[in-house]
């Protein structure tokens, strides 16, 4: 069977209940999202078990916090990954199925290491609540398991990017290779530019932990300056390493993609340069910039993201295939549940947000001091 | 259609089960330890008891642990599982459910953050604020039970949506009330038991009145869920009940489960009443596990109940869409392909495979039993419901009798052409060391 009358039979029948369009720009927005919380679980997974091996005081100190804070960021990521794995599977599904099934074993396991990996990095931050207890080896365990669901999640979106290669990889002869342990299509520049910008986006987090804390007068100041100065200097190495990673993707490409003239890289282009030169002017007062470096840095991110879809769409062109053919009955009662849902939880976030972010500040102390005492 | 995984000697069935049934239970400590928790947290400051802060803390603690780091990876888990083994029915009931699910994420998200904001807020914010946080998430977690309850329901009684294809026609189905009340209750239960277990670990006095509200919450829980239960077992379709009355396997674990929930309610009934003092964590523990197996027993009768369906009067159990539905324009593939053959319509085979002939009959048939018949049994001797032990010696020709009568039991019909059919039957006799026929009668037939 041809490839493209092959995508077109695994096509669900059912169609989609809603605009083909909304789901993919749905999924650009929270794929970023979910990268950007990745960033920070690899990133303070990686400085938390460097932190753990240093006789420097803040080093540890910042290792313990960071242990603590990737707990929580672990949560998030995997909330926050469960969007993009759906709307993937709405438009993209004969890729993705596909994909998955070859390496079926593999996405099992991809299970098995975040689990371990989140339970780990609790031990490694429990054991450590009063002092350094011989814990490293948690440490580790968290990034080595962090790092393989990363390899395994490359290898599954790369190989749903070559259908023309499929068949060649599940049959030989008259045989077909059900035994799900498939991985195929590694590109190594690829996997590196979504790696190192974990270092970006944490080193912007610990300017942002120094920021937040400014207030408090009851921490220690200095320390939080160190970490801040310390955030920003990954910060620039990382976003350097990153765009040089970018462009040797890029030249790795296809020729006929013409990626790099696409629109949404050109945008790319600029919020490098404009995120790289504010990295640069934050050395005057690193807390400082906090914000606007990670405000930037979420804009750069969002952008790649819509950059990631458009090469997905050149790499899916041949074949013919198109999410805006999928056949679409509008479904107004289940979009309407969803968008009511979506509007209330904004609400409710926003609510318990608003609270922790105040606390954390300490301006409830006084309150809770007066109605404690006589 | 996909490639196939395959999981030899166990099973692929095993896969999901194990990943679905663990879920349960921190997925309902999830939806039922907070609405107990908040319970007491009013009650500690009501009474002025700090102790009973120290067991929510340590509650919460533990609920971030188990429910959010298990609990949200096996629920995923569930969803991967799915994707290898079944991924049609997967993507069927992604492409008609992608709102409600996006809607339970929204859900998800608000209890995660609710969650992570109440256990890191203790004493930095006011009791009454923080007393609320826990209500938010006890609330934010009840509605993801509400909307998922809908698509499992689905599966079993897709209600109005065969004639409409709409989404709440199939959501608000027979079988979602009763689901949605037996869990609602089920939770209480399971939530009681886990509480009961922190609960021991404690080594204060707040234990022993936490062990008499988790006995209370659980008992009551455990006995309302029995109620519902019998609702659902009315609200079940023919087929369902059918299953249930004739298969012994599904005899064995409805068994399991009612022996499970009453030995729970005799240990609730201990707790409530004061008798609870003997249970250490070992004791907690091992009723964790109790409750674990009946869970076992109880999901596993409702998924058994489902054959031959995955999605009732659309999908059968191994995918293939056996009934035509008018409300989308699907045409039943049982029908075209019984016309045209399955192998022409299957991608993923050797290009060779496409029509059987003398030279590939085996490997053609080898195929189709793959395709039709993974999705609940093994083909190696030994190995969990393996058709070669079923099967013990069976020749060709009466394989052949035997595919032609399939639906009468609660398995999918064979499809397929006729020579598929005889192709099929030729590898089944193969692997059941039968007698195995000539390519010409496998090719040609009886002429």
């Amino acid at each position: 069977m041809d490839t493209n009358l092959m995508i077109q039979t695994l096509q669900d029948p059912m169609g989609v209940p809603f605009y083909p369009m909304v789901f993919q720009g749905l999924s650009i927005l929270t794929f970023a999202l979910h990268i950007f919380f990745v960033n920070l679980v690899l990133g303070g997974a990686l400085i938390a078990a460097w932190g753990y091996f240093s006789s420097d005081q803040r080093w540890q100190k910042l290792s313990r916090m960071l242990a603590k804070v990737t707990t929580i960021n672990i949560s998030i990521a995997i909330v926050l990954g469960v969007a993009p794995l759906l709307f993937v599977q709405v438009i993209y599904d004969p890729f993705w199925y596909t994909s998955n099934l070859l390496s079926a074993w593999w996405t099992m396991l991809f299970l098995a290491a975040l689990i371990t990996g989140a339970l780990a990095m609790y031990v490694f931050y429990l054991k450590r609540k009063t002092g350094k207890q011989r814990a490293g080896g948690f440490g580790l365990l968290a990034v080595a398991c962090i790092l393989f669901a990363a390899l395994i999640i490359h290898f599954l979106s790369m190989q749903a990017l070559h259908p023309e290669q499929w068949l060649g990889w599940y049959v030989s002869g008259l045989k077909m290779n059900t035994a799900g342990w498939g991985l195929n299509s590694l590109q190594i520049s690829r996997l590196l530019h979504f790696l190192v910008p974990a270092l970006l986006n944490t080193g912007i987090f610990l300017m942002l932990y120094a920021w937040y804390f400014k207030p408090r007068e009851d921490l220690d100041q200095a320390y939080l300056a160190w970490a801040a100065k310390l955030g920003l200097s990954l910060a620039r190495y990382a976003v350097i390493a990153t765009t040089l990673i970018g462009i040797w993707w890029l030249i790795g490409l296809p020729a006929e993609f013409h990626f790099m003239t696409d629109h949404s890289l050109i945008a790319g282009y600029v919020l490098a340069i404009l995120l790289i030169a504010l990295l640069f002017k934050a050395q005057q007062d690193p807390s400082g910039y906090a914000p606007s470096a990670a405000v930037l840095s979420l804009v750069t991110l969002v952008v790649m993201s819509v950059s990631r879809e458009s090469l997905r769409l050149s790499y899916l062109k041949p074949f013919g295939y198109s999410i805006y053919d999928y056949p679409t009955t509008v479904d107004w009662g289940s979009t309407s549940l969803f968008l009511a849902t979506f509007v209330l939880g904004i609400a409710v976030v926003a609510y318990l947000l608003t609270i922790a972010f105040k606390a954390g500040r300490g301006e409830y102390m006084q309150e809770l001091k007066a109605s404690t005492e006589p | 259609m996909y490639p196939l995984f395959e999981i030899p000697i166990v099973g692929g069935p095993i896969l999901i089960a194990a990943i679905a049934t663990f879920h349960i239970i921190p997925s309902h400590v999830a939806t039922g330890a907070f609405w107990i928790s908040y319970f007491i947290e009013r009650k500690a400051l009501r009474e002025n008891r700090p102790e009973l802060l120290e067991f929510l803390k340590k509650l919460s603690l533990s609920i971030l642990i188990f429910c959010f780091v298990t609990g949200s990876l096996t629920g995923v888990g569930i969803w991967f599982a799915a994707t290898v083994l079944s991924p049609r029915a997967i993507s069927g009931l992604i492409h008609t459910y992608v709102w409600g699910w996006a809607a339970e994420w929204v859900f998800f998200v608000i209890e995660i953050v609710a969650i992570y904001v109440y256990y890191y807020s203790f004493d930095k914010i006011s009791p009454k604020v923080h007393l609320r946080i826990g209500l938010i998430y006890a609330v934010a977690a009840w509605f993801s039970m509400v909307i998922i309850t809908g698509i499992l329901g689905f599966m079993m009684t897709p209600g109005g949506w065969l004639e409409t294809g709409g989404f709440f026609s199939g959501f608000f189905n027979q079988t979602y009330w009763p689901q949605l009340f037996f869990r609602t209750s089920m939770m209480f239960a399971i939530a009681g038991c886990y509480a009961a277990l922190v609960a021991s670990t404690l080594r204060n006095g707040g234990r022993d009145t936490v062990r008499r509200i988790a006995g209370r919450w659980g008992l009551v829980g455990l006995m309302a869920s029995g109620v519902f239960a019998a609702w659902y077992y009315l609200a079940l379709p023919a087929n369902a009940l059918e299953n249930l009355a004739s298969i012994g396997y599904v005899a064995i674990m409805l068994k399991l489960a009612i022996v499970a929930a009453v030995l729970l309610g005799g240990y609730f009934f201990l707790l409530a009443s004061g008798r609870g003092w003997f249970v250490n964590a070992w004791i907690g523990t091992a009723m964790m596990v109790l409750l674990f197996a009946g869970i076992i027993g109880g999901e596993s009768v409702r998924e058994f109940i489902r054959r031959p369906y995955l999605i009732p009067g659309y999908m059968y159990s191994n995918q293939i869409i056996g009934h035509e539905m008018a409300a989308k324009e699907i045409a039943s593939e049982a029908e075209r392909f019984n016309r045209q053959g399955l192998l022409p319509n299957y991608p993923f085979i050797p290009e060779q495979l496409a029509t059987v002939s003398e030279e590939n009959f085996l490997a053609a048939g080898e195929v189709l039993v793959k395709v039709e018949c993974l999705a609940c049994h093994t083909l190696a001797k030994g190995g969990r419901n393996a058709l070669p032990d079923i099967l013990d010696g069976l020749d060709a020709e009466s394989a052949v009798y035997l595919l032609d009568d399939l639906s009468r039991s609660y398995m999918p019909p064979f499809v397929g052409n006729a020579t598929e059919q005889r192709a099929a039957a030729a590898y089944l006799a193969s692997i059941a060391g039968g007698e195995l026929p000539s390519a010409r009668w496998v090719v040609k037939g009886d002429e």
